[in-house]
């Protein structure tokens, strides 16, 4: 008898336990897990992908981009002009107020421009130190001027947030860090760090309230975690399920699965050490030709990707699709390997980082084990990205796998960084790590900078990234990754991914 | 003879040697966390931004003081951390001090709930087996806290997951749930999703050190029930629970209680896994994601916090060890 | 007591335990099976010519798709992995030796000399041993890991050792107070033999049998460590086998229902660990003449 009410009660307390795991959301509410947390409540604060997601939805920016494209459009500037080659004058929409009450003005926008170039709270230095000045009109009409050309400056206007030049000073600046005041659709109601962050709408919001009223992001960065709370219903949306519980999102009759091709390509960078053997151009195309890509597409990244034969992807100014990849052939690769006088092979370090693009070292994993079947031993040099990108930055690495997105969509600024001359006063090549450094690309970049015409830019980008892929062996490309996001079915939850994997929920409704 | 405890010339001469030697070994361990810096990542690309050129970046440099000489930017760190001012997360660019208490509710929470279950559990079989150390029941009880030492706590948690939350999809397999908030501390244990979120991860802590309290236990137990007074307690005729629990345990528990005040660094680093597996949202999951992003001003708050609270807790034990028992020689 | 440890009361103790037996036999395997990988591994998982993704996520050969030479399946990069469990195995042992060797003789010997001359150095070592006793092995290596930015079984090893090495100081002393005063150590003294000598001919040897049980249960402490310091993402790299990073790589796909990626490494791991513990019980009895059996 005693037994049988001791299993009884354990029932009754396992029942109310699985009725209470799966806790109903209410019909203007949202859950929604991502894949990486925020880091700070300040709109300058991080440049990473990320982390403006979150702010896109407390702020905004002079124009924004819209799913499913990620076309501009107007947003705290109605309109701007470019008359000429340095200047941007641009008209504020009027009526606009911060969370706080606050109307914004033309002092907001000088205000949020200066701030990016301290360092103390923005990592948009760069975006900061190009402006030459920062002229009022009146209230509503601003003049930018650049120090050089730069013909993206309206392209990155989406992630360059607006801040309240009033509260921004008067608040301790430690609070700005946390507390987020701006003019976008929703207000912060509790970031528990960690945990979640709970926002609301903004009632008074220009573009009238949003639909969804309440909305909880839930960061989880263990992929099956993440995968466990769609599971057990604790989420209604998912951005970034892992590739390798894809199947099993799809056998799951109550979720919809919903993918895009990414913008971001994954490639590997070979290094220009004088001397070294990788520096032969046949060396470098034996590389390429002994990766087979199609097997990693279809292995590890369980065919979410799709192959890349050059860094910008398809809607980039500059992308060419006359550039093919090398196609995979082991024998030819070992062919050339032993006509650059390497029959024996080499050693090499491939580096990568292994906690920022989808399987990375696992991708990276892969190539060794393809170096390794024509004779070069590859060494694996993985780490935390923090450890990563430094070395990168300072050049270190001989070989190494890396992602690009550039969000302004023109390849222009992607080789300014990437494949310029390093030059530090300047200021080219910042992740040119590799240490690549070619007399021709760099006199057929330079002038670009000063073509406006969309059609004669595209031109001579176009013909300069041929030139990177095909004759000198740049990069390696692999592939362009895939978005993965989950939805709970049935719950009328219209979601619409964007290229830049943001997720702005004024575009959700339910 | 006069057992009182008194606070003689001698006991106050060994508390102040006793402090002195806890703040030399702070700094100590200070000292070895900033030699260590030196040759750790760079974190000025994070605090730049990937576009960043190459003199931003010597620029940032110099806005965080990371240019200065090592001495100079470990007295800055000693001259602050004594203000109670740990620097910022090179990450989120808020005092790493504040980033770590806002998670000590939750820590403190997890760890009082595991040593609680443990200690139930562990003295709870650990007497129940030394009455009939050969019954068959007992013997299974000691073979299964064979295993239990012999299984890592990240193991424990995995397994735990797979069986509760992946099978039988009985309980949350992350996170903390609801939570309350009560003046500064936020609090788990008042919302039924949080008791929910936090048994398993409770019982993955608890699971480390159950085995040894029930070994612990039994071994005392075991001693003290062949002793003179317990053998006259059972003679007299005295109501069998109040000779195990009154009589034994008392004495039984001793070496017990003070294992588990002396091994508190045990504790907080089962903490830092079973935080990682359940995604708790304490101060060692941030740790370890301060590792990976190589946060160090975290990282060492972390470290200074966690060697304060051993090294207080361990002086407390000492003190109050030596203020009971008077014939401890001061040395 | 060292003689008394090789009399053959001792062995036949052994032999008519059962928990001495199996423990010894799952030490003895564990350890063949390190020092034999090479030879009885159906594959090198490590070599990156003969691993090939063609062969990923097999389930075990009972099950379906599984296939040879792959007896327990293999994981995401083709590795097979029973083959992974046998090399992994040779990683948690070089690891465990390892520690045991290098702060079990600094342990030794820091304990020897405290509990020998007495005085200052026996209570600035005490009390570095208790401060680093009450930071605990784990958390230790954790921060020191945490803060070093190489990876690599050498620098796990010297991680562990970092605080490890108190064990082993604390057992000694507490042996060597014991010992001191044995009435024929002081007669080796009074016949004017060296303090060296005395430490190594007599001292040394009647004080180190508690030695053994310290070293049994830290054994089985550090492989656990190492194991769970790999599974944390601290511990050796991925470029090198490990049992906790096999199941940190299995438990992203146990919700794929790949259980095998997670449950054989771990039960490899456990019996491994139950091996050394069982052997150390019977040691700690055996060499404990309090307890009587």
């Amino acid at each position: 008898m005693k037994r049988i009410s001791v299993l009884l009660l354990l029932g009754i307390f396992m029942g109310t336990l699985l009725s209470l795991t799966g806790q109903a959301i209410g019909a203007s509410s949202i859950v929604v897990a991502v894949d990486t947390p925020p880091r700070t409540m300040n709109p300058h604060g991080s440049d990473a992908d990320a982390n403006l997601s979150v702010m896109a939805n407390f702020f905004e920016g002079l124009l924004q981009r819209k799913a499913p494209e990620g076309n501009l459009f107007p947003a705290l500037a109605v309109r701007y002009e470019h008359p000429d080659l340095l200047t941007w004058k641009l008209y504020l929409r009027k009526g606009v107020r911060f969370h706080n009450g606050n109307p914004f003005t033309a002092e907001d926008v000088k205000f949020s421009f200066e701030r990016l170039s301290n360092p103390d709270v923005s990592e948009f230095i760069n975006t900061g130190k190009s402006i030459a000045s920062i002229d009022i009109v009146d209230d509503y009409t601003v003049v930018i001027k650049t120090k050089d050309p730069i013909p993206w400056f309206a392209n990155n206007l989406h992630q360059i947030y607006m801040m309240d030049k009033e509260s921004t000073e008067a608040r301790d600046p430690g609070e700005a860090e946390v507390k987020p005041i701006g003019t976008g659709a929703y207000k912060l109601v509790e970031w528990v760090k960690g945990s979640y962050v709970k926002m609301k709408a903004n009632e008074d919001y220009w573009e009238g309230p949003p639909l969804i009223k309440n909305v909880e992001l839930r960061p989880i960065t263990e992929s099956s975690t993440r995968f466990a709370a769609l599971a057990s219903a604790q989420v209604e949306l998912v951005s970034g399920v892992p590739v390798e519980l894809y199947e099993k999102v799809l056998e799951n009759p109550k979720l919809d699965v919903i993918t895009r091709p990414a913008r971001r390509s994954i490639f590997l960078a070979l290094g220009n050490k004088p001397g070294s053997p990788w520096k032969d151009i046949r060396v470098r195309k034996a590389m390429y030709m002994a990766i087979n890509e199609d097997e990693i597409i279809e292995k590890i990244m369980r065919g979410h990707a799709a192959p890349a034969a050059q860094v910008p992807d398809p809607p980039t100014i500059g992308y060419n699709p006359e550039i093919k990849r090398l196609a995979y052939n082991p024998e030819l690769a070992r062919k050339l390997l032993k006509e650059a006088g390497y029959e024996r092979g080499f050693e090499i370090t491939l580096s990568g980082p292994n906690d920022r693009y989808v399987q990375d070292e696992k991708i990276a994993e892969a190539v060794a084990k393809y170096l390794a079947k024509v004779g070069i031993k590859a060494k694996l040099d993985v780490k935390p990205k923090s450890i990563f990108f430094p070395q990168v930055a300072r050049g270190e690495l001989e070989f190494y796998l890396i992602g690009w997105f550039d969000g302004t969509f023109d390849m222009g600024r992607t080789y300014f960084k990437l494949a310029h001359s390093r030059d530090a006063v300047r200021g080219f090549g910042g992740l040119n790590g590799t240490n690549f450094s070619d007399p021709t690309i760099d006199t057929l970049l330079e002038p670009t900078g000063s073509i406006v015409d969309r059609e004669k830019r595209k031109k001579v980008l176009q013909d300069l990234n041929k030139m990177a892929m095909m004759d000198k062996i740049v990069w390696i490309p692999l592939h362009y990754q895939q978005d993965i996001y989950a939805v709970q079915k049935g719950k009328g939850i219209k979601f619409q991914p964007r290229p830049d994997r943001w997720i702005v929920f004024k575009e959700i409704s339910k | 003879m006069d057992l009182r405890p008194r606070l003689t010339l001698a006991m106050i001469i060994y508390i102040a040697r006793r402090l002195t030697q806890g703040v030399v070994v702070l700094l100590a361990v200070s000292l070895i966390c900033f030699i260590i810096f030196r040759y750790a990542g760079d974190p000025v690309v994070t605090l730049a931004g990937r576009y960043a050129t190459l003199q931003e970046r010597e620029m940032v440099r110099k806005a965080f003081g990371l240019d200065r000489p090592f001495y100079i930017q470990y007295t800055r760190f000693i001259a602050n951390a004594a203000q109670g001012n740990f620097g910022k997360s090179f990450v989120s660019r808020v005092p790493a001090f504040g980033l770590i208490i806002e998670r000590f509710p939750a820590t403190v929470e997890l760890a009082t709930s595991a040593i609680f279950i443990s200690f139930v559990l562990g003295v709870g079989l650990g007497v129940l087996v030394s009455l009939k150390p050969y019954a068959l029941r007992n013997r299974f009880i000691m073979a299964g806290s064979l295993f239990n030492i012999s299984m890592p706590t990240f193991l424990t948690g995995i397994l735990l997951i797979m069986v509760f939350a992946v099978y039988l999809k009985v309980l949350p397999p992350f996170g903390r749930g609801e939570t309350v908030t009560i003046g500064f501390w936020r609090t788990g244990f008042l919302t039924w999703s949080g008791i929910t979120h936090l048994i398993l991860p409770a019982f993955t802590l608890g699971m480390y050190q159950l085995a040894v309290l029930l070994r612990l236990t039994r071994a005392g137990m075991r001693e003290v029930l062949t002793e003179e007074y317990i053998k006259t307690a059972w003679a007299k005729g005295l109501p069998p629970m109040k000779v195990i629990f009154k009589h034994a345990l008392r004495n039984a528990l001793i070496p017990v209680v003070t294992m588990t005040g002396l091994q508190f660094g045990e504790l907080i680093a089962f903490s830092i896994i079973t935080e990682t597996i359940f995604q708790w949202p304490g101060m060692g999951n941030l740790l370890l994601t301060s590792i990976y992003e190589s946060d160090q001003p975290v990282i060492v708050t972390y470290i200074m916090l966690a060697a304060l609270i051993i090294l207080s807790l361990n002086i407390i034990v000492d003190i109050l060890y030596a203020y009971l028992n008077p014939k401890i020689r001061y040395d | 007591m060292t003689k008394r440890f090789f009399k053959s009361e001792i062995l036949h103790n052994f032999f008519h335990d059962p928990s001495a037996l199996v423990g010894s036999f799952l030490l003895v395997v564990s350890i063949l099976a390190a020092i034999f990988a090479p030879l009885i591994a159906p594959q090198n998982p490590y070599d990156l010519e003969k691993v090939s993704l063609e062969h990923f996520l097999k389930p075990p050969i009972w099950m379906e798709g599984g296939e040879g030479p792959f007896l327990l399946g293999t994981d995401d990069q083709g590795r097979g992995i029973l083959s992974t469990i046998l090399y992994g195995c040779r990683t948690s042992m070089t690891v465990g030796f390892g520690v045991v060797l290098i702060a079990g003789t600094f342990g030794v010997t820091m304990g020897l000399l405290a509990g020998y001359y007495g005085g200052l150095l026996d209570s600035l070592t005490m009390r570095l041993a208790d401060t680093f006793f009450s930071f605990s092995t784990t958390l230790m290596a954790i921060l020191m890991l945490g803060l070093f930015k190489e990876r690599g079984v050498l620098v796990v090893i010297i991680a562990i050792c970092i605080a490890d090495w108190v064990r082993y100081a604390r057992t000694m002393r507490g042996s060597v107070l014991e010992v001191k005063e044995e009435v024929y150590i002081m007669a080796a003294k009074a016949t004017g033999s060296g303090d060296f000598r005395l430490l190594l001919r007599h001292l040394l040897p009647n004080a180190i049998p508690p030695i053994f049980v310290v070293i049994a249960v830290d054994l089985a402490v550090v492989i656990m460590l190492e194991a769970t310091l790999s599974f944390l993402g601290v511990g050796v790299p991925l470029t090198e086998p490990s049992l906790g990073m096999m199941i940190s790589i299995g438990k992203d796909y146990v919700y794929a229902g790949m259980w095998w990626l997670v449950v054989f490494p771990g039960a490899a791991l456990v019996l491994l660990v139950v091996g050394i513990n069982l052997f150390a019980d019977w040691l700690r009895e055996e060499l404990n003449p309090k307890i009587q059996r």
